[in-house]
């Protein structure tokens, strides 16, 4: 009886989020996890993989998984820009100068790729397809807000085993406007204005810092932020290839180019006379 | 990733081409992923001599001093210039010098006999064994890709300005593969009679 | 020596419970498992504009031993028969072989299952992608392998995929992979996508024009694969002994095989 009346005295607004029934959908749309993928048979399985696979504790690993990257986003009065590098090393060997870090998970909504490349790639293809089952469900987009806590909330459930990302959800919907969600493998999940995830962070938000702010004009935000990866891929040795710009709006995302890294830089040293500390003559 | 050798990251190469030779390095002084200066020239002038570096950074400056002091103090003794196969034991002795405590350096050596007009390079590991090639030298953190795009675009006795070409395509290739090296290369091809230097233009990630 | 120095690092670490930093080598620690063998060898693919070719070693290696001289890394997936015949569809793995061989079987019987269900041959695009599934089905407990898969696309362009051990995939013109990747790709770099090469003449200095890349044509790509690998095999102990290509075009597959050094 209680919840029938909770349910009729419950107020307008409240349609806006999501009932208690609706939450429990999105939980059990989740995978019975245990059973889907093969484990080794060993005792300590997690421990195993580290040893197969962490070059960071063990340099001489047998697989070594791509790592190393540059991402960033944030948020300002046009939307939100999405930037990334298109680096990715294992070990010192650089094996791609062309991943395609932004991924895209429907016309609305964009994710980011950061730690392990096929981690990113499966778990927001699949984070992709939970957002299309839930605009057949519920005849609506899917919120920003819900589409990263079902990313959050899945490798939370695998915590401990081995995942490796830091990912960004970005997307502009009706009911929240410009919104972006820093992930991440440890099950941190936030919201904010500005992140840059990656072994180029640091040297992307030194820039992104510096000359943020949220009234920026749409051509000021892309240039900052593809200025910021340009400073990232400079000095960080596991950032660099080409240039990924994105723009998000409220009517989807607009790509704006994936641009090889090293006209760019020539042009800004030579024209802006920024990088002074690169030699250009003998002696 | 954590070896000594692979701290700062760099990369040199040594070819032989018809009557001249060509030594080739980057620029790049990093520590790990950090790019701290674009111009550490990794090659040493010793009269008709050229001597590449790559390693440690600290051990390859102090390495190069100590071989200045030695090439100096043997100029004087001999009153002439030190030849590159001279130079090559010079180097070889002094690294075995340190056989329990080594430079963690990989040198390459090249030049032009005077003697003899023949061209000569030559590599070694860090202890000081000498590897004769009639072909190439590699070192640093790239020498596996060096390996590769050296094996793949060398061929025997090219002149001055293909041999230009060759060693600069094959060192800016080869780093572009590594994340520890490039950020710019110098090269220099040596004649019986003159030596060019010359900046590549390479990428800057 | 190898954990001398630790990394400091701002990347987004694996969520591994941090207990007692690992001072031996990783399989000591679990001495009783330890599944894989590396077996050595290398594999290329490059993609044209009608065709795509994949090529492979034959040698298969443990340590510093020879298994056989003749041990094909190149598999043709989805075609009839014992011996595929028909498919449009090469698979090339390297590193571990069982593993490899395991991998070939499951995406052959997908690709099979797919023609008998949908009456027609599965698509690159679409083996591509399943590929990547197999691989990240085994995401704690990886297949010890570099996948490169090789076709044609729908508009019968020479396409090209490359993965890493646990199914992070992309397409691309060129890859090689396994034991001399590093020595081959750099050169691949430098030959297909014509990187640090200028166009003559286009300008003096920094207003020199970047060459574009252009797909080549087969002959050209034939000629670049091989001396690749004869490259290769002067420099890596693990490749040699023989090099077979599949050529993929409209046609079908043509297979080529060549000697290449045996020491």
């Amino acid at each position: 009886m209680d919840s029938l009346v909770a349910q009729y005295s419950r107020p307008a607004f409240s349609n806006e989020g999501y009932q208690e029934q609706e939450q429990q959908e999105l939980a059990d749309v989740a995978p019975p996890l245990s059973l889907k993928f093969a484990l080794p048979p060993v005792a300590q399985q997690a421990a195993w993989l580290r040893a197969m696979t962490d070059d960071h504790s063990n340099p001489e690993v047998p697989i070594k998984i791509a790592h190393g990257t540059t991402t960033l986003a944030f948020r300002f009065q046009g939307g939100i820009i999405v930037a990334t590098d298109s680096r990715a090393t294992a070990g010192n060997w650089i094996a791609s100068q062309t991943v395609k870090k932004v991924i895209e998970i429907n016309s609305c909504l964009l994710g980011t790729m950061a730690g392990g490349a096929a981690d990113c790639q499966y778990w927001l293809a699949y984070l992709g397809m939970q957002c299309r089952l839930h605009e057949l469900r519920h005849k609506k987009r899917i919120s920003v807000a819900a589409a990263s806590k079902i990313l959050a909330n899945l490798v939370y459930s695998y915590k401990g085993m081995g995942l490796s990302m830091g990912t960004m959800c970005a997307g502009v919907t009706p009911q929240e406007g410009p919104a972006l969600y820093y992930i991440d493998s440890d099950g941190t999940r936030l919201s904010g204005n500005l992140f840059c995830v990656g072994s180029g962070q640091t040297f992307a938000y030194g820039v992104l810092d510096a000359e943020y702010s949220y009234d920026l004009s749409e051509e000021d935000a892309l240039e900052l932020g593809r200025r910021s990866i340009l400073a990232a891929t400079h000095r960080d040795a596991f950032s660099g290839g080409y240039i990924n710009l994105y723009h998000v709006k409220e009517d989807g995302w607009v790509k704006h180019g994936f641009n090889d890294t090293n006209p760019i830089f020539w042009k800004t040293k030579l024209e802006k006379g920024e990088f002074s500390n690169v030699t250009a003559d003998l002696e | 990733m954590s070896s000594p050798f692979s701290i700062n990251g760099g990369a040199c190469v040594a070819m032989v081409g018809k009557d001249c030779v060509a030594i080739a390095c980057d620029l790049r002084l990093g520590l790990q992923a950090l790019t701290v200066s674009n111009n550490f020239p990794k090659i040493f002038n010793y009269g008709d001599v050229y001597l590449g570096l790559t390693g440690l950074a600290t051990d390859v400056s102090t390495v190069a001093e100590t071989m200045r002091y030695k090439v100096n103090m043997y100029r004087l003794r001999e009153e002439r210039q030190i030849s590159p196969q001279t130079m090559a034991n010079l180097v070889s002795s002094s690294l075995y010098e340190r056989r329990f405590g080594p430079w963690f350096v990989s040198p390459v050596i090249a030049g032009i006999n005077h003697t003899t007009g023949k061209p000569f390079i030559c590599g070694f590991d860090s202890i000081g064994c000498i590897d004769f090639a009639k072909d190439f030298i590699v070192s640093g953190t790239a020498s596996d890709q060096l390996f590769g795009t050296c094996e793949g675009l060398w061929e025997p006795d090219l002149g001055p300005e293909d041999l230009f070409e060759t060693v600069s395509q094959a060192l800016l290739n080869a780093v572009d593969r590594d994340a520890l090296s490039g950020w710019g290369a110098h090269v220099y091809i040596i004649e019986k009679d003159k030596v060019t230097k010359r900046l590549l233009k390479g990428r800057q990630d | 020596m190898a954990s001398m120095y630790s990394m400091p690092s701002t990347t987004p670490g694996y969520s591994f419970p941090s207990t007692h930093p690992m001072t031996a080598s990783g399989p000591r620690q679990h001495a009783g498992f330890y599944p894989y063998t590396d077996n050595g060898g290398s594999t290329l693919g490059i993609s044209g504009k009608d065709f795509t070719i994949m090529a492979g070693d034959t040698r298969s290696t443990s340590g510093y031993n020879i298994n056989t001289r003749y041990e094909p890394k190149l598999f043709k997936i989805g075609g009839d028969g014992p011996k595929n015949e028909g498919a449009t569809i090469v698979l090339s793995v390297v590193g571990f072989a069982a593993d490899g061989h395991a991998l070939k079987e499951r995406l052959d019987t997908v690709a099979k299952m797919y023609k008998y269900q949908h009456g027609k041959p599965i698509s690159v695009a679409a083996c591509a992608q399943r590929l990547s599934h197999i691989l990240y089905d085994k995401r704690f407990f990886p297949f010890y392998v570099h996948a490169i898969l090789g076709g044609l696309d729908e508009n019968g362009v020479g396409a090209l995929y490359s993965y890493d051990p646990v199914g992070s995939y992309e397409r691309e013109q060129c890859r090689a992979a396994g034991a001399a990747s590093s020595l081959i790709m750099p050169f691949l770099d430098n030959q297909v996508n014509f990187k640090n090469q200028y166009i003559p003449g286009s300008g003096e200095g920094h207003a020199l024009q970047q060459r574009m890349p252009e797909p080549l044509p087969r002959h050209e790509v034939e000629e670049i694969v091989q001396d690749a690998f004869t490259s290769a095999v002067e420099r890596h102990i693990e490749v040699g002994d023989g090099l077979q290509m599949f050529v993929i075009t409209s046609n079908g597959i043509e297979e080529i095989y060549k000697d290449l050094k045996k020491d």
